[in-house]
């Protein structure tokens, strides 16, 4: 059947949107760089004959630590019919160039490697909102790893965001690759 | 020689005690030690105590609570709002603290009265903080208060409004979650209400009105944070409002602040059909979003409950909207997800200010449509 129009504004689009965030994040995101959706711009959703539902979304998208530009993609989100144990199907195409994190990257790496004892944090952001400018990185990080736990359990009837980083610990290792344990807590939009 | 007596001679023996002026004191001191009395000096400068005394209730004077010291741009603690609440209803004759019942802790539920004379106006109701995670509502709900309160004669708009309506605000429509919020668990969102059975505690208050109940949207384990709890009404915050507003009887707006999405809903949530005054409803929204998106450009989206994000049964509004309270309204303040319920603080009282704006448009309505 053909695609049908849907209120960007909704939240049927927005779930789908939310599914797109999530897998960019973890596909593009980094302790340098943190997407947000700054508007969904169109949304349109396609009933499948026996292979499921299939969300096509125009994006405007911004990094946290850019903000005075966005960037535009398109985004295909197919939850697959029936099955309730497997992720949504996602395909993302950026229409330019994001701002490059090789900076920030390595300035985080040098940083991490540079400490005395392996990082431990919680509460990010804390009770107050507030989220300490050394710790941005590793908020951000946790982003990405958010996203892909997001994408991976989302349904069409499912909102997650990140509401804070309840714990994180960096952990030891013998090579020269930087290794953390993050405790997410997720939330799902039942609120009204 | 001028000298005053603070206890008079009564009997000898018993001793006296006096103020003697300075010009007087070396005198006074020849004088009783020439007759072999004893004396000894209590206060060697009467007016020094004077001085202090007179500079200690000064400073204590300023610091002394007004509205004005309250910080509006932070997050408080229970105790602290309700300290807020007592300061607006001493420092302004038309606002009165009010308790329509206590939670399920026994914590007193204090409601904002803003009312310039009549007998029983026609009124409006707003709360905050039925869901208590949600930080941002309770303390714009005080900003507001504030503003009302100190714009009353002033600002034309809250003054017409007052003069002829009366508004009832209750910032912390859930105060032992809030306190556990703060003690316990920042993400705490239900009541905490023991649940026979269960190990479980609370009952979302925003899905325990007598509205669809049990309906679709609502989660019928203790566990969820969606429990409507075991019967419409069961949890003691909500059948406080809703004995309170019955008894009133002369409710014309039900206005609700929740967050975060920015959102500005109307009924219904239990059921996915459109109000009769779906018309009026929906255009009155508009404006309000239109008022809001004007101080910052935040937007909000408006619509049903059910349309907007789902359908939600056991909903406050839905309660009110159903019980003839036609300006029934649900609010998502800020932001979208960045924060979601951790807001940061500077945060507050632009969202304080914007969402000042879209409830005023709505009872300037209430108010032109009410007389």
């Amino acid at each position: 059947s053909p695609a049908m129009e849907l209120s960007p504004s909704h939240f049927p689009a927005a779930r789908a949107a939310a599914v797109a965030l999530g897998y960019l994040r973890y596909l593009r995101g980094g302790p340098g760089r943190g997407l947000e959706l700054r508007e969904l711009r169109r949304a349109r959703r396609q009933d499948i004959d026996d292979v499921g539902h299939k969300y096509y979304l125009e994006l405007e998208l911004e990094d946290v630590l850019d903000k005075d530009r966005t960037v535009n993609c398109t985004a295909e989100v197919l939850y697959p019919l029936g099955s309730k144990s497997s992720a949504p199907d996602v395909q993302v195409a950026l229409q330019g160039e994001l701002r490059s994190t090789e900076e920030a990257d390595k300035e985080f790496y040098d940083h991490i490697r540079s400490l005395e004892k392996e990082l431990v944090a919680e509460n990010i952001p804390d009770s107050h909102g507030k989220v300490p400018p050394e710790l941005e990185p590793i908020h951000l990080l946790a982003w990405v790893a958010s996203g892909y736990v997001i994408w991976q359990n989302s349904t069409e009837n499912t909102k997650f965001h990140l509401a804070q980083v309840k714990h994180v610990k960096q952990v030891k290792r013998s090579d020269e690759d930087l290794q953390f344990d993050y405790v997410i807590l997720l939330h799902e939009m039942v609120s009204q | 020689l001028l000298v005053d007596f603070w206890i008079n001679p009564s009997a000898p023996a018993l001793p006296v005690d006096v103020r003697i002026p300075a010009v007087s004191v070396q005198s006074v001191k020849a004088f009783l030690e020439s007759q072999g009395i004893e004396y000894s000096i209590l206060i060697e400068d009467l007016q020094d105590v004077l001085d202090q005394e007179k500079q200690d209730m000064a400073e204590s004077a300023q610091r002394q609570r007004s509205s004005s010291s309250f910080d509006f741009g932070a997050y408080h603690t229970l105790d602290d709002i309700n300290e807020e609440v007592d300061q607006l209803a001493s420092e302004y004759s038309f606002v009165e603290k009010i308790q329509i019942g206590e939670s399920y802790e026994k914590r007193p539920l204090y409601v904002l009265k803003f009312s310039t004379g009549g007998s029983n106006r026609p009124a409006i109701w707003l709360d905050a903080g039925i869901h208590s995670r949600e930080w941002v509502t309770q303390a714009s709900a005080l900003w507001i208060a504030n503003k009302i309160a100190s714009d009353y004669g002033t600002d034309a708009s809250i003054t017409s409004l007052l003069d002829k309506m009366d508004l009832f605000l209750l910032p912390v429509a859930n105060p032992d979650g809030f306190v556990y919020t703060h003690t316990s668990n920042r993400m705490w969102r239900k009541t905490r209400s023991k649940i026979a059975g269960s190990v479980c505690v609370g009952v979302d208050p925003n899905r325990n009105w007598d509205a669809g109940f049990g309906g679709p949207g609502a989660s019928s384990k203790p566990c969820s944070d969606s429990y409507h709890g075991p019967s419409a009404n069961s949890e003691v915050e909500v059948k406080s409002v809703v004995d309170f507003i019955k008894n009133h009887g002369n409710f014309k707006a039900f206005l609700t602040l929740h967050s975060y999405s920015q959102l500005l809903m109307y009924p219904y949530g239990y059921k996915c059909t459109r109000p009769d005054d779906y018309a009026e409803l929906e255009s009155l929204g508009r404006a309000a979003a239109s008022s809001i998106r004007s101080l910052y450009g935040t937007t909000f989206q408006v619509g049903t409950i059910c349309k907007t994000i789902y359908q939600a049964s056991g909903g406050s509004i839905d309660w009110s909207y159903d019980n003839g309270i036609k300006y029934s309204f649900a609010f998502e303040l800020r932001d979208t997800g960045r924060y979601g319920f951790l807001l940061p603080a500077n945060q507050i009282i632009p969202t304080a200010k914007e969402t000042w704006l879209g409830l005023k448009r709505i009872m300037e309505h209430v108010r032109d449509k009410s007389s």
